[in-house]
């Protein structure tokens, strides 16, 4: 039976299950109600089965590689590799999916009469589907195609709410990007297998001492460019906070938990297991680019009052410590510190499940408070507990969990990274040491920030008093909504409580690339799921942490309960008010609570401030009629990268027009001065 | 026929383009495409009383109808239906022409394009003509303004490269060369149908007007 379901049937069964999906989506769209059970009933089973599938394949360590004979040129055969980095991968794809599935259910309901269900079905299943063909795929020209069809399914579904123009605006800056780190990609494909003669990532692999090692750094370049752009590295990221807010929140839950977690696994994938023995630098550039991510992620998060723009900032904030882990597994590695590189690894993979699973958390959340609200901005919220109450309890939940506080899952990913940058500072010396050293800085900077940023995030969202008349009117989400967000939060808390025995899992998943093969690792899990990094270095445990919270917490209400308030009569009065009527204008809004840190962080945010004050006589200006206030942030990556870039290319485009000027004489003249070139040269 | 009197017949083929670039009638264009033509029909005559393949007689025919005859014929009914008796302008002047021409020819010679010219080490002079005409009839094409002087050019180069392909023995089977024919038949045809339509929508020939099409 297992062997069955862990076959290549299996796999094709779990794709078929989406096309399944996708296509009767389509046939059954005329009806709203069909469409959406038709094409949730496949994603939720297809998911289902590829958690199941991937767990299997993990727990027996099972590799599997297959072809479809689709061409007599053995180029062009559709390839499969599936081995427990895959496996992994699909896990957190199906994982996502189920519960992001679930959720839709009850949430799709609102796009009723509005919009084509049928279509929003077809693209989700394709989207699915074409990850899971992504982490798969063992063939560079048929992962291209994979790719391609992840992110024109995403982009569709970025722009299914078109009556939103800012989301066809987004869409479209997204396909624009999108193409630009695809072509990236095709370019060092291309480089490989100008010197491999092969698009089959094997083949790559074992043929790479083939390239030469200029070759290679060119591919890193672009690969990183290109699977950067889209993992939403900084400066590339400038389409994530547009597109992630745009799509509809399960679709969003999935782009920022899952998809551009795609740009991390071909990182793994190429410069961990088929581009080795790597140099040094690579490994710096993505601590480097990690670190810068991760703090100006946070940063920029921190100045956002779209809840949802807020929430794929962090999303570059968490990509850039997973590149931290991944930058110090390289750098590592390149010094032959296998054990050590092995930690940095097994940090960026718990990292990478963590941050999908308290991620799609909260912005299922957000999609839910969204549904009620009918706004992104924080500014109208308030008060929120009161009338989604289990709703604020996820969103609580995913705050803590992202914001790295014990005994959440967010916690030991992070712990794991510092402990990996620590060992790069104890094993370093000079530059390298230094690099380490502030990356772990900027981690540290940036779990603060991330702290007060949910701490902005949940108080302006669901405390104090409602700011808006729709806050007023909001219900508690529907029954499917609440079950997808609650099986997150409880995975949130169970990865955090058991994560001795994920870790030792993922540890697994590590040793199961060629790199690691038989190789040590600096990261021990006990029998009793104590985590040991580096025989003593430091150690932790999970589930000891949320006993310990977990006493505590009842030690604390025992003690306010019965010793400290024993005898005290209950009595109930009004808050204090300095005598005035309190209003949500007493509160403090979710800018103001930001404004001190904007303000540290003046000379990289670049804030901005207009006061427009209109009089009752504009000639006498005593009586002010109205005040207004507005607070900008300044853009640094359209400043000082893209509109410096957008220039040239304006000033390169119209020098190009100047060729086509409509003359067809020019233009003839063109084709002959090429051929007198030509005959010149080659001859 | 010897090498002496096909390098005469280039030469004819040469100075029929030469006049093509500094000529201002129509006529005149008309009537030294005609002769070109004829003489390009000489030199594949001469190329079928070598091999006497009958095939290659009928395509000698169909050319000398074609590109002697009919086109001259078609061209001509333009000029006077439209009333084309002078070409309009060249991009560049009278002397600027000669000297590229001279330029063009001495590129053609050279030792740089020998590899081409040399594909026959017998043929190296008419190889050389031939290139020669194939550079002047682009740069005919480029340099005039006029739409009818245009289509000359194109057929000019059409004619430079099939005398090019005889003298370095590239001739394609008689089939080919036939359908080749019948495609510029076909081509000057819609060239003159194109030219009509253009005069009545602009009211001239000049190309460079038409350029704001493209917006």
């Amino acid at each position: 039976m297992l062997e069955i379901i862990t076959s290549s049937i299996s796999f094709f069964t779990l794709l078929s299950f989406f096309g399944v999906g996708a296509v009767g989506s389509l046939l059954v769209h005329k009806n709203n109600k069909n469409a959406n059970a038709w094409s949730s009933f496949f994603a939720i089973v297809g998911s289902f089965w590829g958690v199941f599938f991937s767990i299997i394949m993990i727990l027996r360590k099972k590799s599997l590689l297959f072809d479809l004979k689709t061409s007599i040129f053995s180029l062009f055969n559709i390839s499969f590799h599936i081995d427990l980095l895959s496996s992994f991968f699909i896990f957190v794809i199906s994982l996502l999916a189920l519960f992001c599935s679930i959720y839709g259910i009850g949430y799709i309901r609102h796009y009723y009469k509005k919009y084509d269900i049928g279509v929003l079905g077809f693209f989700y299943n394709l989207f699915i589907g074409s990850l899971f063909l992504v982490v798969t795929s063992s063939n560079a020209l048929f992962f291209l195609i994979f790719w391609e069809i992840m992110s024109i399914a995403s982009y569709f579904l970025v722009v299914y709410d078109s009556n939103d123009e800012s989301n066809v605006k987004a869409g479209l800056l997204y396909l624009v990007m999108t193409y630009i780190g695809t072509s990236f990609i095709i370019l060092s494909f291309l480089l490989l297998y100008k010197y491999i003669g092969s698009f089959d990532f094997l083949v790559i692999k074992d043929s790479i001492a083939l390239v030469p090692a200029v070759i290679k750094n060119i591919v890193f370049i672009s690969a990183f460019i290109g699977f950067g752009l889209k993992a939403g590295i900084i400066p590339l990221h400038i389409w994530l906070p547009a597109a992630h807010p745009a799509a509809p929140s399960h679709v969003s839950a999935l782009m920022s938990g899952v998809m551009i977690k795609t740009g991390i696994y071909m990182m793994i994938r190429l410069f961990l297991d088929i581009l080795q023995p790597i140099p040094l630098w690579w490994g710096l550039v993505v601590l480097v680019v990690g670190s810068i991510s991760a703090l100006l992620g946070v940063l920029y998060a921190l100045t956002e009052h779209d809840i949802k723009r807020l929430l794929a900032y962090h999303s570059i904030e968490n990509i850039g410590i997973i590149l931290l882990g991944l930058g110090s597994a390289l750098t590592f590695y390149s010094l032959n510190l296998s054990a050590l590189a092995l930690l940095g690894l097994v940090a960026a993979l718990f990292h990478t499940i963590n941050h999908a699973i308290f991620k799609a958390l909260l912005f299922l959340s957000a999609g839910s408070v969204i549904n009620e609200t009918h706004t992104r901005n924080m500014e109208e919220y308030g008060g929120l507990i009161k009338y989604m109450p289990q709703t604020a309890l996820f969103f609580l939940v995913g705050s803590i969990a992202i914001s790295a506080l014990p005994p959440f899952n967010g916690f030991f990913s992070e712990w794991l990274t510092y402990q990996a940058l620590f060992q790069g500072i104890a094993q370093m010396h000079f530059w390298t040491q230094w690099i380490f050293i502030l990356a772990a800085g900027s981690l540290a900077f940036t779990g603060g920030l991330a702290l007060a940023c949910f701490v902005k995030a949940f108080g302006a969202t669901f405390l104090a008093r409602p700011r808006s008349k729709e806050v007023t009117h909001a219900k508690e989400s529907a029954l499917s909504m609440r079950l997808g967000m609650g099986s997150l939060a409880v995975l949130a808390l169970l990865f955090g409580v058991f994560s001795g025995y994920i870790i030792s899992l993922l540890k697994t998943i590590g040793q199961g690339l060629s790199v690691f093969k038989d190789s040590a690792s600096a990261v021990d899990v006990s029998s009793a799921q104590i985590i040991n990094v580096s025989n003593g270095f430091s150690v932790i445990s999970g589930f000891g942490i949320f006993t310990l919270l977990v006493v505590i917490t009842f030690l604390v209400i025992f003690i306010f309960k019965k010793i400290i308030n024993n005898k005290q009569k209950e009595c109930i009065s009004n808050t204090w008010d300095c005598g005035t009527d309190l209003s949500p204008r007493a509160e403090i809004t979710a800018t103001g609570f930001s404004r001190s840190i904007v303000q540290i962080f003046s000379g990289l945010l670049k804030p901005t401030i207009q006061h427009h004050i209109e009089y009752y006589d504009d000639e006498n200006r005593y009586l002010p009629k109205s005040r207004t206030v507005t607070l900008n942030i300044g853009n640094m990556y359209h400043t000082y990268f893209y509109q410096p870039l957008h220039l040239v290319i304006n000033k390169l485009s119209t020098r190009a027009r100047d060729i086509q000027n409509g003359n067809i004489d020019l233009y003839i003249s063109y084709i002959f001065i090429a051929l007198m070139l030509a005959l010149l040269v080659i001859l | 026929m010897n090498l002496l009197t096909l390098q005469f017949l280039s030469q004819i083929l040469l100075l029929s383009i030469v006049f093509l670039l500094i000529m201002k009638k129509n006529f005149s264009a008309v009537s030294a495409y005609s002769l070109q033509s004829l003489v390009v029909v000489i030199i594949l005559l001469n190329s079928f009383f070598e091999t006497k393949d009958m095939w290659m007689l009928l395509v000698i025919l169909v050319m000398l109808i074609v590109k002697v005859i009919l086109a001259p014929v078609f061209f001509i009914r333009l000029i006077r239906k439209y009333a084309l008796a002078f070409s309009v302008s060249t991009y560049l002047s009278t002397p600027i022409t000669l000297i590229i021409i001279t330029i063009l020819v001495f590129i053609a010679h050279s030792q740089k394009l020998i590899p081409l010219t040399r594909i026959v080490p017998d043929h190296q002079v008419l190889l050389s003509l031939a290139l020669s005409s194939l550079f002047l009839s682009l740069f005919l094409i480029v340099n005039r303004k006029g739409a009818l002087s245009q289509i000359i050019g194109i057929l000019s180069f059409e004619n430079s490269i099939v005398v090019f392909a005889v003298f370095a023995n590239l001739e394609q089977s008689a089939a080919l060369q036939l359908g080749i024919v019948f495609d510029i038949f076909i081509w000057i045809m819609i060239a003159s149908v194109f030219i009509s339509m253009l005069y009545k929508h602009f009211g001239t020939l000049n190309v460079s007007s038409m350029k704001n099409l493209k917006d």
